[in-house]
């Protein structure tokens, strides 16, 4: 009796092992694997006053890469310095080398390398550095732009460069938080608004191939991540944070201002391209704040808050044309806090950009702070968590996301539509649930703009997916909604859908910034 | 497809449940009280203190009421959301048997005696009524500091849920798995004794207790019980759903208990939906819950005990109908023989209200809340040996037991303050980072007078330190020498150490432990702390060091008090300033070093280069000036390279001269002053700064020419020609005092001196001189240099 007892129990059990779970068919790990080129743990936690390195190896903190032709990649580290790295395609990478080029840099955000030179941009000023005599060490770092406010406060950092269509040169600056004491010696003060920080801190700034330094746009307040997308239009990414409800990400463009006011504190500077702003609407919904303040730009894409990341870091353009996977032409964003990338489709509606993004990948090492593609269209990622808290199990290094060959089944395009929005897929979906407007679920919501931290998804409602209609080739969904709202982001989950195998989405979920309706 | 099968699965659980009740209900496990388990049958604990903690732990208070002191029932789940918690098919079943459903159950079956319709009837009315009590989840805050993503209970990993479940310290209590695999580690000599002893020798020398297996606090059939969110919230915060506090809060990270929780349910469960149940089963269950005495044990909100029953002091151990025996309706505990034995004998002549002492008392709070699961006191408990593998040491560096087990309790009311008890206990402290285990967050009242508590039993007298020491002040100086004897081969100190070493950082020691315990341990660590690592400086009540304070051990000990009293306004020991040195100090020994940074004289464009001749200066490329220059040490590079809130670099030398804030080179007719261009290293790595003073490029290069003196040098080139000279004028000095000594001589009253050698017309003036550049041709170029002398 007793035995029957139990294999029966056990029987039930097992049947509830496996009906009771949602399994996991496919895993991001089948369609992008992380190779980690290498990753060390900090000997202090990652906000520890006496931060320490690993106690051996370098402390390869990456804060810039750029991909060189030979299977080499350069990386700036924070401590300060230019190293050259070999090996780093190999898999598993067992034989790197490293070869320090340049050293005394004042916490370089970024690397690019143009003909012999590599510029990057210190805390101080924007940088070229060179090799003159042939012995691959650095002896030549000439000033490219200089003149941006340096309090001495440790979030004044400065980003880039990065290169847009026309061969200008890009650099973003952090606004100083909580600056204090003798800091504010160096700070230029806005009397009307009576904000106060160093000069062009918060601002976008380009330097023209004649080496002019020219302030573009302003509004910004971590603008960690500069990218250039095919057309050669230059995007940052901004994180959430006072005046910023969440992250987000946006077009680069003159006169435009985005959301912190801090910026306007060099509103008046010779230069400036934003003037009369008098007062800063203070805890509006973003859509009545647009009305209220005319020079306000509405992100391109907002990415809400835990559902796509924590804190928006670098942008890289996938120019692989297919090597890393079905998503050619798309941006793919670093996200420091929940140590992952997510993606982002763009599309331009009555001349400005907007789109969706989506989750990509998590389980990163440690924070994502810059990301670059390989000359074999892998993404190398950088890494470093110190000052902040990342998820994974390391503070530093360099992983390299492949591309396994096989296709994941996501949501490739959302595009708006007058009436709804077009899904495209990766892969052929299933007709009879994508067909189906209850495999679908949408929210939309907007963020309000104040001077507290952060903001929740406000004015929500629930658009109704009237009809769902499959192409004949399976690959595009188009979507009839009722309840579209300009200028709120409408998040979609397609929990429903199956392609043609029965297999669901690997990310169910999409958010597009709806600024216009075509 | 789901559905059959879940039906599948409710037809075998019943069947099974069914047929456990008919055959088996002897075969259920006795409640589990990890203190009872572990003491009571060595008698370990007395038979009165056993007895009373079944009395609290099987919540038998909670229905026989008594004023008897400290016998606070421990009670079951606040169950106000349940509904969100728990599955509701487990709940039925769970309901149905509960003994068979978790073993060792401390929770009575109160519907035992119940006809199987009946009973099934019953069940259904509760579990309505309980799946109707449900709450929504807190919202987790996240930001740059915790990272939650989104849903982040369905994004578990299983492997980093088993690694945090049996580092953590959650197998002090729970059951390890026997296939995860610890790193291995050499016997220590205790073990090692222990295998060579039998049975009996063991007894005979009283260490039976250190090797009989400690069993494990029952989990029950989680992954039925609970879905993924709904055990990572438990996780999160186990008071609120068991506020008697058993179960401690390990503070996790939102996604560590989403991996624990993904192993413990191996895998991900979603949280079911929602069902609609009759309003009226709802109410019949809610009407059950209270008349058989649910409620006495489970708050929900509103709901009251009905009904008296026997207060304790009427209880009839020897009666023919009790809960000891499991009669007829009353509840069932499937107790064993021993705990009815325990029970009786308590409730004999009524054991339990006997007046205890402190020791007692104490003991009774630790056993109620399993501390001596981690933690040995007075030779009783302490992580079991069966569990000790799972505790390690973070890098699996060697400290032996003390550098991966929690610490014993014995003596600690006479060595930590209150104060500070207060704050481990309420997570606020960790002074062990080295262990991979974690010290969890107990909650309650009773927790609150702990360290009180401690102090009472182990007789604690409050002595300060001016009565311990004596005059101890003026003696941080000795203090800090002693500490490099031998204090910093083992700890670090305000976060610094010597490579490799992790242990307790001393720095707040002063806080942290009374006077007289830290004078009693430093004399002889091995008298009050047994088979400790900590050697004695002090052997045979000698100094080891006899050149400090004439070897005096009293003023010694005094003396690093003193020190560690006052090492936040100290320097560290030598050998960890040297060490930090060797990692961070700039050494130009054989090139000229430049390290870009904050300073506070040379400001946020500050370039500082230093030479093997041991004398520096620092640039200030925002103003175009020489800032300062030292001699003798460099830099520490540290807080450039590593430090968050990027402190100025402070140069360590000495004969420090600060110089004029403004430009140096400025043109006589003019405003505009020199752009930095940026700076090229020659091939011995001297850095040569590039300035542009319209109409001329400048290069100036500021070298050591030796130990004492640097020589500054403008070369000036124009790229178109240049018509006319023109005046430009050098600021070099400035403040009372500063005068010229002739034409080329300027001098401070510090006795710097600085000499112009120039080929043009030069013309004193106040800080410095004026100098006529003459007109140039492109590559004819004109210098003018200064040397630096002091």
């Amino acid at each position: 009796m007793v035995s029957i007892s139990r294999s029966l129990i056990l029987l039930g059990y097992c049947c509830g092992m496996m009906l009771g779970r949602s399994i996991d068919a496919a895993e991001e790990n089948d369609f992008y694997k992380l190779i980690s080129v290498v990753t060390s743990q900090a000997q202090t936690e990652s906000r520890s006053k006496n931060w320490k390195p690993a106690p051996d190896g370098l402390a390869l903190e990456v804060s810039g890469i750029a991909v060189l032709e030979d299977g080499k990649i350069a990386v700036t580290i924070r401590k300060g310095e230019i190293w050259i790295l070999d090996g780093v395609y190999d898999d598993p990478p067992r034989n790197v080398t490293y070869h320090r080029f340049a050293t005394a840099l004042h916490e370089p955000l970024g690397l690019l390398k143009i003909g012999d030179a590599y510029y990057t941009a210190q805390r101080s000023e924007l940088t070229r550095i060179r090799d003159t005599d042939g012995d691959n060490v650095a002896d030549e770092y000439l000033t490219v732009a200089k003149g941006w406010g340096v309090t001495g406060h440790y979030h004044e950092y400065a980003y880039g460069p990065e290169l847009d269509g026309e061969g200008n040169l890009w650099i973003t600056l952090n606004t100083g938080l909580g600056l204090k004491g003798d800091q504010f010696d160096r700070t230029i003060t806005e009397p009307t608004l009576k904000v106060r920080q160093g000069r062009w801190r918060g601002w976008g700034l380009k330097i023209t191939p004649d080496g002019e330094l020219l302030p573009v746009c302003a509004g910004m307040r971590s603008p960690s991540g500069l990218g250039a997308n095919a057309e050669g239009d230059m995007f940052y990414t901004d994180q959430q944070g006072n005046w910023v409800g969440t992250n987000t990400l946006h077009h680069m463009r003159e006169g435009a201002f985005f959301h912190h006011p801090d910026a306007l504190a060099s509103m008046n500077e010779p230069g400036s391209t934003i003037h009369g702003i008098t007062e800063i609407p203070n805890g509006l919904p973003f859509p009545e704040a647009l009305k209220k303040l005319k020079v306000l730009r509405p992100p391109a894409v907002w990415l809400p808050y835990k559902k796509v990341g924590q804190s928006a870091t670098d942008i890289m353009l996938d120019e692989s044309e297919g090597r890393f996977g079905p998503f050619a032409g798309q941006f793919f964003l670093g996200e420091f806090t929940q140590a992952g990338i997510n993606r982002v489709f763009l599309e331009k509606v009555n001349g400005e950009y907007q789109g969706a993004c989506f989750p990509f990948r998590s389980g990163m090492a440690s924070a994502v702070l810059r990301l670059a593609q390989g000359t074999d269209g892998s993404v190398f990622a950088g890494l470093t968590n110190r000052g902040w808290s990342s998820l994974g199990t390391a503070s530093y290094g360099l992983q390299r996301l492949v591309w396994t060959g096989k296709t994941p089944f996501e949501i490739r395009e959302m595009r708006a539509q007058s009436d709804g929005f077009t899904l495209e897929f990766t892969r052929p979906v299933d007709p009879q649930t994508a067909g189906d407007p209850r495999s679908y679920e949408m929210t939309s919501y907007t963020y309000r703009y104040h001077s507290t931290y952060g903001s929740d998804e406000i004015l929500k409602q629930s658009p109704k997916i009237v009809a769902a209609e499959v192409s004949d080739d399976g690959l595009t969904v188009s979507l009839t909604i009722e309840g579209l709202r300009e200028l709120f982001v409408h998040e979609l989950w397609c929990r429903g859908v199956r392609d043609r195998d029965g297999e669901p989405l690997l990310h169910p979920d999409a958010y597009y910034t709806l600024n216009r309706l075509p | 497809m789901r559905s059959i099968g879940l039906k599948i699965v409710r037809l075998a659980l019943i069947l099974s449940v069914g047929l456990f009740t008919l055959t088996n209900t002897l075969r259920a496990a006795e409640p589990f009280v990890a203190g009872y388990d572990r003491f009571a049958a060595s008698k370990e604990i007395s038979s009165v203190t056993a007895g009373r903690l079944l009395l609290t732990e099987l919540s038998c208070t909670a229905c026989h009421q008594t004023d008897a002191p400290t016998l606070t029932p421990k009670g079951g789940p606040d169950l106000s959301a349940v509904g969100s918690r728990v599955h509701s098919e487990w709940l039925q079943d769970f309901l149905m048997a509960p003994h068979q459903m978790k073993q060792g159950i401390t929770m009575p079956d109160v519907l035992a005696e119940l006809p199987y319709q009946q009973k099934e009837q019953v069940v259904a009315a509760l579990t309505a009524f309980l799946m109707s009590n449900t709450q929504p989840y807190p919202e987790i805050k996240a930001g740059g500091a915790s990272p939650v993503p989104f849903e982040f209970w369905l994004k578990g990993n299983i492997e980093q849920g088993r690694e945090l479940y049996h580092k953590r310290g959650c197998v002090a209590c729970h059951e390890p798995d026997a296939e995860y695999e610890t790193v291995e580690r050499k016997p220590t000599p205790l073990d090692q004794i222990i295998e060579q002893l039998d049975a009996d020798e063991l007894k005979e020398l009283g260490l039976s207790q250190l090797i009989r297996p400690v069993n494990s606090v029952p989990h029950g059939r989680l992954s039925e019980k609970y879905n993924s969110r709904s055990l990572t919230f438990f996780l999160l915060n186990p008071e609120k759903a068991r506020p008697a506090g058993r179960m401690p809060n390990f503070q996790f990270e939102p996604m560590d208990a989403s991996h624990i929780a993904a192993y413990l349910l191996s895998g991900k469960t979603p949280e079911p939906k929602p069902t609609e149940v009759e309003a009226s089963l709802v109410e019949k269950g809610k009407a059950f819950f209270v008349d058989l005495g649910c409620v006495n044990c489970h708050s929900i909100k509103g709901l009251k005990p009905a009904g008296q029953v026997k207060p304790l002091s009427e209880l009839d151990a020897s009666a023919e109908r009790s809960c000891l025996k499991g009669s007829d309706s009353l509840p069932h505990y499937s107790l064993s023989t021993r705990q009815i034995k325990s029970l009786t004998e308590v409730l004999a002549g009524r054991q339990y209200i006997r007046n205890e002492g402190p020791d007692a008392q104490l003991e009774f709070r630790l056993l109620q809340r399993n501390c001596y699961g981690c933690h040995e006191r007075d030779q009783k408990g302490g992580v079991g040996r069966n569990r000790k593998a799972y505790f390690e040491t973070v890098r699996h560096i060697d400290l032996g037991d003390e550098g991966r087990i929690p610490p014993p309790l014995t003596g600690v009311g006479e060595k930590l303050t209150q104060s500070w008890m207060k704050k481990v206990l309420e997570g606020k402290e960790k002074v062990r980072p080295h262990l991979t285990a974690r010290m969890p967050v107990f909650s309650g009242e009773e927790i609150q007078s702990l360290p009180a508590q401690f102090a009472t039993a182990d007789g604690f007298q409050q002595q300060t330190d001016r009565e311990v020491f004596g005059q101890f002040q003026g003696l941080e100086s000795a203090g800090r020498s002693l500490m490099g004897t031998g204090c910093v081969q083992c700890h670090p100190i305000q976060g610094e150490a010597l490579p490799g070493v992790v242990g307790v950082d001393l720095a707040d020691v002063t806080d942290r432990i009374h006077p007289a315990w830290f004078k009693k341990f430093l004399f002889n660590p091995g008298e009050v702390k047994p088979r400790t690592r900590m050697p004695t400086f002090f052997p045979k009540g000698k100094s080891s060091n006899q050149q400090i304070l004439d070897g005096d051990v009293d003023r010694q000990i005094a003396a690093l008090w003193a020190y560690l009293k006052d090492s936040a306004n100290q320097k560290l020991p030598e050998k960890i300033l040297e060490v930090r040195s060797r990692n961070y100090e700039l050494i130009p020994d054989k090139r000229p070093l430049v390290l870009r940074t904050f300073m506070e004289e040379a400001g946020t464009h500050a370039i500082a280069v230093g030479f093997p001749q041991k004398l520096h200066f620092a640039y200030d490329a925002e103003q175009i000036r020489l800032a300062e220059v030292w001699q003798g040490r460099f830099l520490d590079a540290r807080g450039t390279w590593f430090e968050r809130f990027t402190p100025p670099a402070v140069p360590l030398g000495t004969k420090r001269m600060n110089f004029p804030k403004g430009a140096t080179l400025r043109l006589s007719d003019s405003k505009s002053t020199a752009a930095f261009r940026g700076y090229r290293l020659d091939k011995q790595g001297h850095p040569m700064f590039l300035l542009r003073l319209s109409p001329w490029d400048v290069e100036e290069q500021i070298d050591a020419e030796n130990s004492d003196t640097i020589v500054r040098t403008w070369t000036f080139n124009a790229s178109r020609p240049t018509d006319k000279p023109r005046e430009v004028q050098l600021r070099l000095l400035a403040g009372d005092g500063v005068h010229h000594e002739g034409k080329t001589a300027l001098v401070h009253p510090s006795g710097l001196k600085l000499t112009l050698k120039s080929a043009g017309n030069t013309e004193p003036t106040k800080t410095g001189w004026r100098v006529a550049v003459p007109a140039l041709q492109p590559m004819e170029t004109f210098s003018i240099e200064v040397t630096y002398q002091w």
